[in-house]
């Protein structure tokens, strides 16, 4: 896939759903001026809007981007790569929406506050991915496996007093759910 | 050398299945075929396509299996589905740039074509014109049309000219328009 391709692709569902990306940036940034103490706040709350972000990828919302997609000369892992951009743009700029939230209501750790929710939301997001292709209880696995996944996220950074291992088990996480999101992908029948 | 070749082609969805589509259609030729219902329509129009996989049969695109091979199969095929794109003449340039992007194409060509193309297809609605526009601007040699609107055969076949069309639709008047164009282009050719 060429870089022009991912760009076009990821630049036109961020433009179709830039209502959506808005209201969760303003909603990140409200939560955040209202409650900028603890890290608990950004992971779980951005984590969830990384959910949702992911969940408004599902095929059927932007039909005519569906089909463009689908009938494009790209391979599965590619279009997932570029599919899992967008949430996670989206995510990752909420979750800033909040740091720059709490930095201003003076939380003292804001910055490594944001280092521990923007790897969380990261992995919720592209674990939820794999919610959009699936349908029923399966679905529901996955979202709820996503937000398992950031609370373990949460207990190894904040309980567990390690951000390394935090980063490292997000990272992980991210790898096999974007490998998962592709094969999914590939395999998906759009009918 | 049949540019789209099915064989028995079934797609089976649950308790819900095809009937099996047997067809040729060679470089240049146009095949309208009608189908019982929209959605048996639209899934064979997938399968032609590439996009969707048969669930049993054969579906070859210029000799490639959409089941290994579907990239190689959507270089060829372009789909142009039934529902219309929301889009108006203001969102024209993005869309052929965003189209052009997809397919790589180079954008100051893809840009000319588009508007050859919408200049030769005159008063056509842009939202029935764009994914035409869309599909056209990368040359595909095969184009799939997704029960197309049979008051614009004619127009869909004279920009479609020199290359392989395969429309599906869910009555016999709108295929005949289709093949009924065909013969008049034959003819005037």
């Amino acid at each position: 896939m060429t870089f022009r391709a991912l760009t076009a692709l990821v630049a036109a569902r961020l433009y179709e759903q830039r209502r959506v990306v808005i209201y969760a940036c303003a909603a990140a940034l409200l939560v955040g001026l209202l409650q900028p103490r603890e890290a608990a706040g950004p992971v779980m709350f951005c984590s969830f809007l990384g959910i949702l972000m992911a969940l408004a990828q599902s095929p059927g919302r932007y039909p005519h981007l569906d089909r463009c997609e689908q009938s494009a000369p790209l391979f599965g892992r590619e279009l997932a790569r570029a599919k899992a951009l967008v949430p996670c743009i989206a995510a990752a700029l909420a979750t800033t929406a909040y740091a720059a939230a709490a930095f201003v209501g003076g939380a003292p750790n804001a910055p490594y506050a944001f280092a521990i929710a923007l790897a969380a939301v990261i992995a919720t997001t592209l674990i939820a991915l794999s919610a959009t292709l699936r349908l029923g209880s399966s679905r529901a696995l996955y979202v709820l496996l996503a937000a398992l996944a950031g609370a373990i996220a949460y207990a190894l950074a904040v309980a567990a007093h390690s951000l390394l291992a935090e980063l490292g088990f997000c990272a992980i996480a991210s790898f096999l759910a974007l490998r998962q999101y592709g094969e999914a992908l590939a395999r998906y029948d759009p009918i | 050398m049949p540019l789209l070749r099915m064989r028995k082609a079934c797609f089976r969805l649950g308790s819900w299945s095809v009937a099996p589509v047997t067809l040729d259609v060679g470089p240049c030729e146009l095949a309208a075929r009608t189908f019982a219902s929209p959605r048996e329509a639209a899934v064979v129009a997938l399968l032609a396509a590439g996009i969707a996989k048969a669930s049993s049969g054969c579906v070859l695109i210029g000799d490639y299996d959409p089941r290994l091979q579907s990239v190689a199969c959507k270089r060829i095929a372009g789909f142009i589905p039934h529902e219309p794109v929301a889009l108006d003449e203001r969102d024209f340039g993005a869309y052929i740039a965003y189209r052009a992007a997809l397919w790589n194409v180079d954008a100051r060509l893809a840009f000319a074509r588009a508007a050859e193309l919408r200049a030769a297809l005159g008063d056509m609605h842009e939202a029935f014109a764009l994914p035409l526009i869309g599909a056209l601007i990368a040359m595909p040699e095969l184009i799939v049309l997704d029960r197309p609107v049979p008051a614009y055969a004619e127009r869909i076949l004279r920009v479609a000219e020199g290359r392989a069309v395969f429309s599906t639709h869910t009555n016999v008047a709108a295929a005949r328009a289709f093949r009924r164009s065909a013969v008049l282009r034959a003819s005037q050719a």
